[in-house]
């Protein structure tokens, strides 16, 4: 048997709370859109705009019961604030978007 | 009355995060509170002006204006600066967290925030803005006869004369003065004084729902009427008097006690329209009627017209 850690899937620690399940869908259905837009700014070089969608999942993946995944978006933003050189922040990108990936409601 | 029964409080939210708006609508949602939201930081301030809500969470990091200047905007605002506002923020800062509190934000939750924690300082914050606005209203209120106080009367003239001038409407002045009211006490004590300036105060407030009744000092009482002519005015405080010497009294039976009562329309005075005149000529029409016989009311002469 083949194990591979990283492709588990991360499951929202509100799963089981019927008041959440709708936005947790939703925000799992947006995640891969919100990544791609990360993604753009980062080639068009539109830094601001990456900082601040990192910004917002930072603030808000943790409330939705993913904090690895805002922890993953911390160290994205945190890169840009901190100056950090590209090649860096496009390493944590390329991090927050393989967990992102992996994320189920 | 308790909280419990008024309306909802009003929540408004101003972060320009949708994830954050829906996951406040979720989270709150039974909470006894009616929930707001902006997107924007210029919008979320017009918003507040409009509603002038009980409680505002605050993003600090927005496009183009940021949460502190949101923050200033409230409290350079006379109407909304009392308003608690509660910064939420990703950013951990200790910097950013004294600089919201010392900038005059009353709470820091910082996000992902704890829904439990989010609940509570929420909660707190609406008590204080409960206590602040009912310290306030307390301040403007008259102990004894429980109508509002000189400081608020004459705020509220002033106000009332500035609109009514602004926009060519009518103001008028009631003043109204308990007859021989020093006599009763001497005779009869001031505790029965004092039950006197309550019943009169309970018949003043029982006038019309717009008409402000306020203590003006000792036993003279000024009801402040917007939106109304002299000659209506006078039937108001006809109404007053008849119901003022109808009312039956504790002690000898057949006791009556009247009031004297001089009127005063804003658009009928001579020369500058300040409240300072509307008052004066209301109280030098009250000084003919205690001087005519009192139990009885008297008009402030009317201007002649100018020419």
């Amino acid at each position: 048997m083949r194990i591979a850690p990283d492709s588990n899937p991360v499951r929202s620690e509100f799963a089981d709370d019927p008041d959440m399940a709708d936005i947790v869908t939703l925000f799992v259905s947006e995640l891969p859109k919100r990544i791609a837009s990360m993604q753009e700014a980062l080639c068009s070089g539109d830094i601001t705009q990456l900082r601040i969608l990192a910004h917002q999942l930072k603030g808000a993946a943790g409330g939705y019961g993913f904090p690895k995944l805002g922890e993953a978006a911390a160290l994205v933003d945190l890169g840009i604030k901190e100056g950090c050189d590209e090649n860096v922040v496009r390493s944590r990108l390329g991090m927050l978007a393989a967990f992102a990936a992996r994320v189920r409601p | 009355m308790t909280a419990s029964q008024g309306p909802l409080p009003r929540l408004l939210a101003i972060d320009d995060s949708e994830l954050i708006h829906r996951l406040l609508r979720v989270r709150l949602q039974h909470e006894p509170l009616e929930i707001h939201g902006s997107m924007d930081a210029r919008e979320g301030l017009e918003l507040a002006r409009r509603m002038v809500p009980d409680v505002i969470l605050l993003d600090i990091e927005m496009r183009g204006m940021d949460g502190f200047q949101v923050l200033q905007a409230l409290k350079d605002d006379v109407n909304l600066q009392d308003i608690p506002v509660i910064f939420i923020s990703a950013t951990a800062s200790m910097e950013d967290r004294v600089r919201a509190i010392d900038h005059g934000a009353i709470d820091f939750v910082a996000k992902p925030f704890e829904v439990v924690e989010l609940k509570a300082r929420v909660r707190s914050a609406l008590r204080i803005h409960q206590m602040v606005k009912m310290l306030a209203q307390k301040a403007q209120v008259d102990g004894l006869t429980g109508l509002w106080n000189r400081t608020y009367f004459d705020r509220r003239l002033h106000q009332e004369v500035s609109e009514a001038v602004r926009h060519g409407r009518s103001v008028s002045l009631v003043m109204c003065d308990v007859d021989g009211f020093k006599r009763l006490n001497d005779e009869c004590g001031h505790p029965f004084g004092d039950a006197v300036l309550e019943r009169v105060a309970r018949i003043l407030q029982g006038g019309r729902s717009s008409d402000i009744a306020c203590r003006y000092g000792g036993e003279e009482f000024g009801i402040i009427l917007p939106n109304t002519m002299g000659t209506e005015a006078v039937d108001v405080a006809e109404r007053y008097r008849v119901a003022i010497e109808a009312e039956t009294w504790p002690g000898p039976a057949g006791r009556v006690i009247t009031a004297s009562f001089g009127v005063s329309d804003l658009s009928l005075l001579a020369g500058s329209q300040g409240s300072d005149d509307l008052v004066a000529s209301a109280d030098s029409a009250l000084y003919r009627a205690k001087m005519n016989g009192r139990n009885r009311i008297e008009v402030a002469p009317v201007a002649r017209p100018a020419g």
